[in-house]
């Protein structure tokens, strides 16, 4: 796993290679750490990943906190945004 | 599990088996609630089980969800709490009903309008609330929303003395299939009687041009036909047999009824310029009892007033004085065959606002509903042919009009009738006296 934040204030999160449930898990955890930096100062969390299932379920849950998410299909992995709000 | 790095210690609750199954079956069930499949154990060793926290985490994304719901639940508060100030304040009446035609919901509108007071009406037919019905009507525009899941629009439908006009829409489910309907009411009963003003201003101006014009036309040779008759009276006096000389005064009468019939339809078309005054209306009025008196003691008819003092209107007072006459006219000639003790009519004056306001009222036979709206048409009558031309309450109307006033009558068969005449008071007169007491009278 790999993290960073970039120019934008993005998080960036790099778990290719990790499967489901981890990748919820590890998505969640950075969810709950980050939650004020995510609400009151618009960043958001990039998390990619090459784990098919993880698109479905990262934005599940995402959701129901209320994130809105988008996913993007990259060469050979899946970039999923997650911003508070929106 | 590889990635998760920082996890390289051993853990010290290793080795509690029954704790580390007691974590897997938690983190599992909570996974599941969160729609996602069990952690196997290739995904998650013991050890990095027992550093993530997965407990922690969910638990905490579900404090994220709970404050998330929070946040919803208050939007959709204030969202209900608005749609419903709109549902209930626009000027349309909503109802929604469900696929037996039972009332869901209805706004404020439709309440006031259709429903009586303090009826429950929610899960009730709407047939029933609404149209006072046991079962809907053949034309019923929901029953067919129902049926086809079409709307349907009704250009004008009376509900309890109303006028409206009526959209049904369809509700559907997700698959479809329809749940109910919408249905959305204008009441138009406002707009209709505008729209029946302007057609009779519309007929009057015709008719009173073409009336205007035959009265001019025939003025003259019948004043030729009452001055050769007249001439012939006086001097043929002495040479004229008493047969001829009642033919003669039948044709001097008969003229003169033409003439006055005439007058009238020159007055109709307003055809003399009004001459405006500022005048008291109660001199107007006790003229015209005046005039009437014998004619109202004859009839055994009582005639009451109740006159406030100092009302002023900007009028012509001969025209005035003819509305007046005409109306208690109308009022002594509906006592007419008619056997019954205790005739009255009344006339009272009084200031409303910015309006001087006459009502004639009298307790005789009233007038049909049925004829109510054309009493004041020209050539509506219903005395038999002879008696009148059907002119007397349009040159009201029509006089009332051109004083920038209007005319209405309300009647109750069997109970009476009144008519109201309300004149502009002219800005800033109040009167002789500055006063509006009462002063009663009768004859």
């Amino acid at each position: 796993m790999k993290k960073h934040t970039d120019a934008g204030k993005n998080i960036v999160l790099d778990i290719r290679g990790q499967i489901c449930p981890a990748c919820l898990m590890i998505t969640l955890r950075e969810l709950n750490s980050n939650k004020d930096k995510l609400k009151n100062e618009k960043a958001r969390l990039v998390v990619k990943t090459d784990h098919r299932d993880a698109t479905r379920t990262i934005p599940g849950a995402a959701s129901a906190m209320g994130y809105s998410v988008s996913v993007l299909q990259r060469d050979r992995y899946y970039e999923i945004t997650l911003e508070y709000g929106k | 599990m590889s990635g998760l790095e920082k996890i390289g210690k051993t853990d010290p609750r290793l080795g509690n088996e029954k704790l580390k199954r007691y974590i897997r079956d938690k983190v599992n069930h909570l996974l599941s609630v969160m729609g996602t499949k069990p952690l196997g154990r290739e995904e998650l060793d013991d050890n990095t089980l027992l550093e993530l926290d997965p407990i922690g985490i969910i638990a905490l994304s579900f404090e994220q969800i709970l404050e998330h719901q929070k946040e919803t639940n208050r939007r959709l508060t204030v969202a209900k709490d608005q749609l419903q100030a709109v549902f209930d304040t626009v000027g349309v009446c909503i109802s929604i009903i469900d696929e037996d035609m039972r009332i869901v919901n209805c706004n404020e509108k439709q309440k006031e309008l259709l429903v009586s007071v303090n009826t429950e009406v929610i899960g009730k037919h709407c047939y029933e609330i609404y149209c006072g019905k046991d079962s809907p009507s053949l034309d019923c525009p929901a029953v067919e929303t129902l049926a086809t899941g079409r709307p349907v629009f009704i250009r004008e439908v009376k509900k309890k003395n109303r006028h409206f006009q009526i959209v049904t829409s369809p509700m559907k489910d997700a698959e479809g299939q329809v749940t109910g309907a919408i249905e959305v009411s204008m009441d138009v009963t406002e707009k209709k009687k505008v729209e029946e003003l302007m057609r009779q201003a519309e007929k009057l101006t015709a008719i009173g041009l073409l009336a205007g014009g035959i009265a001019h036309e025939l003025n003259n040779p019948l004043g030729n036909i009452l001055g050769y008759a007249t001439l012939l009276l006086k001097d043929g006096e002495s040479a004229l047999g008493a047969g001829q000389r009642e033919k003669l005064e039948i044709i001097v009468e008969q003229a003169k009824k033409g003439s006055e019939i005439i007058r009238g339809l020159l007055d109709f078309s307003r055809q003399s310029v009004p001459a405006f005054q500022n005048i008291l209306i109660n001199d107007i009025i006790r003229k015209t009892v005046r005039t009437l008196q014998n004619r109202l003691a004859c009839q055994g008819i009582k005639l009451d007033t109740a006159l406030a003092e100092g009302l002023t209107v900007r009028a012509d007072p001969r025209k005035i004085e003819l509305v007046f006459l005409n109306l208690i006219l109308n009022s002594i000639q509906a006592f007419e065959g008619m056997d019954r003790k205790g005739k009255a009519i009344s006339v009272r004056a009084a200031r409303e606002g910015d309006l001087i306001q006459v009502k004639i009222a009298d307790n005789g036979p009233g007038i049909p509903e049925d004829i109510l709206p054309n009493i004041f048409d020209p050539f509506f009558t219903t005395k038999p042919v002879g008696k009148g031309a059907g002119l007397g309450l349009s040159i009201c109307s029509g006089v009332v009009r051109e004083h920038k006033g209007s005319i209405h009558a309300t009647s109750e068969p069997g109970e009476g009738t009144e008519f109201t005449v309300c004149l502009p008071a002219p800005a800033g007169v109040k009167g002789r006296n500055g006063k509006e007491d009462i002063c009663s009278g009768s004859l």
